[in-house]
């Protein structure tokens, strides 16, 4: 949020309403190169709705969404899987594959499914573990090769080793002069993968810093 | 394209793997068309029945010194029937195609028979070989019943005037012949004053001869014309194999817009809610496909799945209608004309699915709500224009009556050029209307 690296991806004095209920208000949030950004807030304090707008799946009532790159290279990794149950872990991803245009559609996607380690077996998705469908989520997003991944509490329905399996793989982003955005509830997901935090209450920002400040700051104490 | 092309291929593989929704999605409505078929031609619609006049006939008729006004003649004795006139070809083809269910033909000199009073003239029915075609034999037999009781009274009138002649003697016409008789009360006083007379009895002897000659053929032809007052016209009744009525071209019609308007509504709507339901919604739409992309892909799918079932379908009532034993010719040849129709209509029904699909919660709201709306809107396609007021406009604006209309020309029509771009205008313009109207809903997924 804060140094020299390149802004990928920003919120402009971001607002969204749903009907009359307020969901965000006025944020202001930049993602940069190397950054691994944790969003906290309690349940229904914004998380999803910021993440949805900065993937583009939401349009903003208020101010803009700024990406220094293209939709496509902004990989989305929604709470729920975003997945095919009827179609195999494989032909999901051929399929996403093909429509991002993807060279080679078939490697790509065996390749992903390596990575993931989900099988590539004709089996419905559907009747994957819920790990496995979240990796297999994770691997969709990846499809592209994006610059910025987005990740909606991608761990939730994740025993400790899955857990630790998906970090490995999320975390190669940054590494490589991405940036990383996630929401959790877990603050040990903070303390071990982020570089930023922004804290959200009720659609505003309560607190915005490095890890370092967030580890200084009282707003921690919110979470607790 | 590329991209609407990869999402109908995603579709047809999701498809293939639900053979169950498939099955259902055929069947269905195949057994719901039967049933409509047999309701619509047993029970709610008026049976159509071609007048061919080899006669000629005026609007207004005189025998016996009564005048007949034919139309209304006809109007009254067949109320419940519609009596459609045609030319003597135009008719025979209608009854094979079973766009009618009998024809009744007047033959050339039908009414100077009816005049003449020596013969009985005939009425020609055909009728088809099912329950509908004997339920016309006995509504015109009613007909010819009706009429003649009526002529009955006038023939007896004029059959009393012969009397009087024969008795009072005077002038008179017989089968447009005149003639002057002096009657039997004038024979018997000539032949009284015959008693008292001597041999010039030559000229009244044969003043007398004629008479009984004239006489003779005066009775002679009352006696065939009391038979002809018996039956003024006879009904010649022929059963013919003219094609069942659940082959007729409107109910192969009917059967066809069914399937179409199942499968399509049902399907793009439930397809469309069901990429909400897998939340893939916004992972597409966040750049990978346009939402109007998406929308095509929906309706072309359903129109391509739609429209093969309604060709097999045709197919199988073209080989019915070839083998079940009946002189019909089934237009083969407009089978392509007849699937670019199924496709039309499977778009505009699509577009109408994809609407539905856009405001549901789900796929299985959308498919409930789908069912509801179709069904009803499909039965008023089903209500005769203009029976009920306001019912032409409502089944106007929903594809099924035009995919009706489309069906029933090509399989029917002697010339269907008109009907079916009539039909394919309302289906494109109601297509592009549907689908816009999805669009402008898809924006309040995104917004």
């Amino acid at each position: 949020m804060s140094g020299p690296a390149a802004s990928l991806l920003a919120a402009r004095r971001v607002g969204r309403r749903f009907g009359a209920r307020v969901a965000l208000v006025a944020i202001d949030f930049t993602a940069r190169s190397g950054d691994s950004v944790a969003l906290v807030g309690a349940n229904g304090a914004g998380k999803s709705t910021l993440l949805a707008l900065l993937a583009g799946a939401l349009k903003p009532t208020s101010g803009e969404i700024v990406r220094d790159t293209s939709a496509r290279r902004v990989g989305w990794v929604p709470q729920r899987p975003a997945l095919y149950s009827r179609l195999s872990a494989l032909e999901n991803l051929e399929h996403f594959a093909r429509l991002e245009a993807v060279p080679t559609p078939k490697e790509r996607a065996r390749e992903l499914l390596q990575l993931v380690e989900v099988t590539s077996d004709p089996v419905p998705a559907g009747t994957l573990s819920s790990g496995n469908q979240q990796r297999l989520n994770l691997a969709i997003a990846l499809l592209s090769d994006p610059d910025a991944l987005l990740l909606d509490e991608p761990t939730s329905s994740l025993d400790p080793r899955q857990r630790r399996r998906f970090w490995e793989i999320a975390r190669r982003l940054p590494e490589r002069g991405g940036a990383l955005v996630y929401a959790t509830q877990h603050l040990s997901e903070v303390d071990e993968n982020a570089s930023h935090v922004m804290l959200l209450e009720a659609g505003r920002c309560a607190f915005s810093g490095t890890l370092e400040a967030w580890h200084a700051s009282e707003a921690i104490e919110a979470l607790r | 394209m590329r991209r609407v092309a990869l999402l109908v291929r995603k579709d047809g593989r999701l498809l293939r793997r639900s053979p169950a929704l498939v099955a259902a999605l055929v069947i269905y409505p195949l057994i719901v068309a039967v049933l409509v078929a047999l309701v619509v031609r047993y029970a709610g619609e008026e049976p159509r029945v071609a007048l061919v006049d080899l006669d000629d006939i005026p609007a207004v008729v005189e025998i016996g010194g009564l005048s007949f006004d034919v139309e209304e003649l006809l109007d009254r004795s067949v109320e419940d029937v519609e009596l459609v006139r045609l030319d003597a070809a135009e008719a025979a083809r209608a009854l094979r195609s079973g766009d009618v269910l009998a024809t009744i033909t007047i033959p050339d000199g039908f009414v100077r028979a009816l005049r003449g009073m020596l013969v009985s003239p005939e009425l020609r029915l055909e009728f088809s070989n099912d329950l509908l075609g004997s339920r016309i034999l006995a509504k015109v037999e009613s007909l010819v019943f009706s009429i003649n009781r009526t002529l009955q009274d006038s023939y007896i009138d004029s059959n009393l005037v012969y009397v009087d002649l024969l008795t009072d003697g005077g002038s008179g016409t017989f089968a447009g012949n005149p003639f002057d008789i002096i009657g039997l009360n004038e024979a018997g006083r000539r032949l009284n004053a015959l008693e008292s007379a001597n041999p010039e009895l030559a000229p009244e002897l044969a003043e007398l001869e004629t008479f009984v000659n004239e006489a003779g053929l005066a009775i002679a032809a009352v006696e065939d014309s009391l038979r002809a007052t018996a039956h003024p016209i006879e009904l010649v009744a022929t059963e013919t194999a003219g094609r069942d009525a659940l082959l007729s071209s409107l109910a192969q019609a009917f059967g066809l817009a069914l399937t179409l308007a199942f499968i399509a509504v049902i399907l793009a709507a439930g397809s469309l809610a069901a990429e909400r339901d897998e939340n893939v919604l916004g992972r597409l739409l966040r750049g990978l496909v346009r939402p109007s992309e998406l929308l095509v892909s929906k309706a072309l799918l359903v129109a391509l799945l739609a429209a093969l079932v309604a060709l097999i379908l045709a197919l199988a009532f073209g080989v019915l209608v070839e083998t079940s034993g009946v002189a019909a010719e089934h237009p083969w040849e407009r089978l392509p004309l007849l699937f670019g129709g199924f496709l039309l209509a499977g778009l505009a029904l699509g577009a109408f699915g994809a609407l539905v699909g856009v405001f549901a919660r789900d796929a299985r709201t959308a498919t409930l709500v789908a069912l509801l709306l179709a069904l009803p809107l499909m039965l008023l396609g089903l209500v005769p224009a203009g029976s009920v007021s306001g019912v032409g406009l409502i089944s106007d604006l929903f594809p099924f009556s035009h995919s009706v209309d489309f069906s029933d020309a090509v399989l029917s029509g002697a010339n269907p050029a008109g009907s079916v771009l009539r039909a394919s205008a309302w289906l494109v313009g109601l297509g592009l209307a549907y689908g816009a109207a999805a669009r402008l809903g898809m924006r309040r997924l995104l917004t």
